[in-house]
């Protein structure tokens, strides 16, 4: 093995470790992206190795109400029982913004029918016209770029973390590629919260209703990545909330 | 008492990707032990850990299509989805505790009077009878610092008061030597 490429390993063991920062994190990010199978082979076994650290934890039984949950939840995406969170609203205002949101969804969802090919349409209909009544709900405009340009999407998002993005004019991702969304907080990490997959239309969608997050949103992204990749973005951005 | 045999972990991962709920629920009770402590000892407050666990075994639900089994074992999958998911939780914790905490000593930060405890983190405390515990007290508490509490290496640097190059070579050296370790245990 070459000194040069010790000096990358050197990296990928804290790389791997999830604890390299700062400029040595970007040059080492960079390497990685030469696709380098030499470092990637490296981390995949680092990280084998230091995954096998949690065992030193005496494991612990969840109470049984997180897995009820958990199984309510996955009930809810499959259609069978509505289950996504509704803040309590006036009647009034459900009065209100709910001729507002028939209006607005059924152009929408006109639009989003192929999108939802891993999430029954009732579900995520649903969901959509809930977010469209949640007075907090922002709709912020997604802008093509990097390898995507002519892409365009919007991402609807409330103050609760729940939200939805539709993305339009995407091509299918390239073999072992995958679209990957970020949110980025307040001057904070990225941080994953799902995978698009456009139809061959170009045109895609993802509910994301489990990211509670500390602080608010103000940037939302997706970016072209190996299909596992979720704890950093290494890849180019193909849509984006903010015009650079 | 007959002992059912335990299911293929890749084959329970293939067939939750098919969206089969009775995989899930066996994936479920076989790693949400493991997933739990792990939370628990990272994130310290029950609540936050429960929180945790449910978007962990949420995102398996929903991304099981994405595991490759070339690319490791389902449980390092899932301790990567953990320990990812909990890094950031902890990144946010401590930039909104910095916000309200005006000290530089990370010690104070994190005392008991800004942290929930629980009898979860009693019960999450660590089983010295690992391969890490046979680590050098210095390397072990690098490690410690980055696996658990999700510090990067100039945080470590800082909260330990020492070079950053020495925190790098004790990591590395802690890293080496755990991979002889796991790799003699493993065998």
């Amino acid at each position: 093995m070459s000194t040069e490429h010790a000096h990358w390993l050197e990296r990928g063991d804290i790389y791997a470790l999830g604890a390299l920062d700062g400029v040595e994190l970007k040059d080492f990010q960079a390497h990685l992206a030469t696709e380098c199978s030499i470092c990637k082979a490296y981390i995949q076994e680092t990280r084998e190795t230091l995954n096998l650290l949690h065992r030193s934890l005496r494991p612990t039984t969840p109470s049984p109400e997180v897995k009820e949950r958990v199984l309510e939840h996955i009930d809810g995406e499959n259609g069978v029982s509505l289950t996504v969170a509704q803040p309590k609203k006036s009647r009034r205002w459900q009065r209100i913004t709910g001729t507002i949101a028939a209006g607005i969804v059924g152009v929408m969802l006109a639009g989003a029918y192929y999108h939802f090919r891993y999430e029954p349409r009732h579900t995520v209909y649903s969901a959509v016209v809930n977010l469209l009544r949640d007075p907090s709900t922002r709709d912020l405009q997604l802008y093509g770029a990097g390898p995507t340009p002519a892409a365009k999407g919007r991402f609807l998002w409330n103050d609760s973390g729940e939200g939805h993005v539709f993305v339009t004019n995407l091509p299918p991702p390239p073999e072992g590629k995958m679209y990957a969304v970020w949110t980025i907080a307040q001057s904070s990490a990225p941080r994953y919260v799902g995978t698009i997959k456009p139809d061959v239309k170009g045109q895609g969608g993802l509910h994301i209703n489990s990211t509670r997050s500390v602080l608010p949103m103000d940037t939302f992204a997706v970016t072209l990545e190996n299909e596992d990749t979720t704890a950093a973005p290494a890849g180019p951005i193909v849509l984006v909330s903010k015009q650079s | 008492m007959p002992v059912e045999p335990l299911v293929d972990p890749v084959s329970l991962i293939q067939r939750i990707a098919a969206q089969n709920r009775d995989a899930f629920s066996q994936f479920y009770d076989r790693y949400s032990p493991i997933v739990y402590s792990l939370a628990l000892r990272m994130l310290r407050a029950q609540s936050d850990a429960e929180d945790l666990l449910q978007e962990i075994f949420l995102q398996v639900w929903r991304q099981a299509t994405v595991y490759r089994v070339e690319r490791g074992s389902p449980e390092a999958w899932l301790i990567n989805i953990a320990r990812s998911r909990a890094i950031d939780k902890l990144r946010s914790i401590r930039r909104r505790e910095r916000s309200f905490v005006l000290t530089d000593d990370p010690a104070a930060a994190e005392s008991p009077d800004n942290v929930e405890t629980s009898a979860g983190e009693s019960e999450s405390k660590l089983v010295m009878n690992s391969a890490l515990a046979n680590l050098p007290e210095a390397q072990r508490r690098v490690l410690e610092l980055a696996y658990f509490d999700g510090l990067s290496q100039s945080e470590i640097a800082a909260r330990l008061a020492e070079p950053l190059g020495t925190v790098k070579t004790r990591m590395r050296a802690g890293i080496q030597r755990l991979r002889g370790m796991l790799g003699t245990q493993a065998a």
